[in-house]
């Protein structure tokens, strides 16, 4: 079958199989390798994009439901020929990065709550942003500089 | 065998009953958030299956949640992160809004549905326990467009079994309103860790006082000790008319409580650790 959607702000068309997954459309449809996968169970969260511009795990979404909607990779938020987003900014400044398998799943998490947060204008405590990341493991940090990247995005 | 299925995705609640209509003598599962069945499908494949996709369907029933005579209506295809900002359900129903709050992650919460969360039919399931507590009665429709409606308690009849039938889908659930003012209200779960986790324990308390703080409706359900979530009846039924509990009262109470629960060992805990738990959050509770 035939979807059409739109991947970092450009409109794209694609055949695709009723049971293929968002991550597989991503990774080998359309070859965006910043999208990673971990445990393919939604556990980890390496695989997070944003649909419509909320956080989900890729590895757990029928591609088939993308179809009509917006979604945003690592590579739509920020590097190559554009400027990098304030997430990814933050998370260089407070040295939230080690190996950098977690990180694209991490940014897109701190972006969709970011976003909600600034939508409501709220300004959320720290407990409440590392409630946001429950669902994007590391095995590197100990996360304290993540969530410390995180909190300087949402406007602490 | 592989990782694959057949798909349809009914864009209105007649196509969708048409679509079942259709798929009467073949096998087919329904799919709305997806986290639990794509999990399941890529463990264990399934020969020649088609998927319902709920994901497109755009009908106000199944995907809101708007007050009704007597309740609020919750459309089975309500995220949990839909659950989590509706102020009225924080205000009025605080047990599920905390069971909402403590399922899984952000993202899994953006697409999880409470229909999906009780058709799932899991023991540990955490809205479908709060609904328990709350008194929730479930909106069954079959193909002929009968309503039906059956309590949220009595909906799973075993681990993974629901009372649907093949021709019928969840619909809605309905939340009778509150009819006291002072309520005390949350969603216990105890897991061996704090995040993405599937409950050793979990304890959903609904309880309504008058305005001298005299119990006059208590609702408390139990999941992930027993085969299904219990109401504890007997529980609830201790402590109308009372106010405050005294330690022998508590003990009473708590006792009363894990009477309805018959866990087991598993991976996550042993039945000795679950019964403990149990016990101690119960005591706890009118503290």
């Amino acid at each position: 079958m035939k979807i059409n959607f739109t991947i970092n702000g450009k409109g794209r068309a694609k055949e695709i199989k009723a049971s293929t997954l968002l991550i597989d459309l991503i990774r080998d449809g359309l070859k965006l390798k910043g999208t990673k996968p971990g445990c393919f169970e939604g556990e980890c969260g390496a695989c997070t994009v944003l649909v419509d511009g909320h956080a989900i795990n890729s590895c757990l979404y029928l591609a088939v439901n993308v179809a009509g909607k917006s979604i945003t990779t690592i590579e739509g938020l920020g590097g190559e020929d554009q400027f990098l987003d304030i997430v990814q900014e933050k998370l260089i400044e407070h040295g939230g990065v080690q190996c950098g398998f977690c990180t694209s799943g991490m940014a897109m998490s701190i972006k969709s709550y970011s976003d909600k947060c600034k939508e409501e204008g709220k300004v959320p405590n720290r407990n409440e942003v590392a409630k946001s990341l429950e669902g994007n493991l590391c095995r590197c940090t100990g996360y304290v500089k993540i969530v410390d990247a995180a909190i300087s995005v949402c406007g602490n | 065998m592989s990782y694959d299925f057949n798909i349809e995705s009914p864009q209105t609640a007649d196509e969708l009953l048409a679509v079942i209509a259709a798929n009467q003598d073949k096998n087919f599962r329904f799919g709305a958030g997806g986290t639990d069945l794509l999990l399941e499908l890529k463990r264990a494949p399934q020969e020649n299956l088609t998927v319902v996709n709920l994901a497109q369907l755009k009908d106000p029933i199944f995907k809101s949640i708007t007050k009704v005579a007597g309740g609020y209506r919750i459309g089975a295809l309500v995220t949990a992160g839909e659950v989590l900002d509706h102020e009225e359900v924080k205000s009025e129903f605080y047990t599920l809004w905390e069971a909402a709050h403590n399922l899984a992650s952000m993202q899994i919460r953006q697409v999880a549905t409470v229909g999906g969360n009780l058709c799932t039919a899991s023991p540990s399931g955490d809205i479908a326990c709060a609904l328990v507590a709350l008194h929730a009665r479930c909106e069954i429709i079959n193909t002929k467009g009968e309503l039906r409606s059956v309590s949220v308690a009595d909906f799973s009849t075993g681990v993974r079994k629901t009372v649907i039938q093949k021709n019928e889908v969840l619909r809605s659930v309905v939340v009778p309103i509150n009819s006291n003012p002072n309520l005390h209200s949350g969603f216990i779960k105890v897991g061996t860790r704090l995040s993405m986790e599937c409950s050793v324990v979990s304890l959903a308390y609904h309880i309504q006082m008058d305005d001298n703080r005299t119990i006059r409706h208590a609702g408390i359900a139990i999941g992930a000790v027993a085969p299904t979530i219990k109401f504890t009846d007997s529980a609830c039924a201790f402590l109308i008319g009372k106010s405050k509990l005294i330690d022998t009262e508590r003990e009473e109470f708590a006792g009363l409580i894990s009477d309805y629960a018959s866990p087991i060992s598993d991976v996550r805990a042993s039945a000795w650790y679950r019964e403990e738990v149990l016990f101690n959050i119960s005591k706890g509770l009118m503290e």
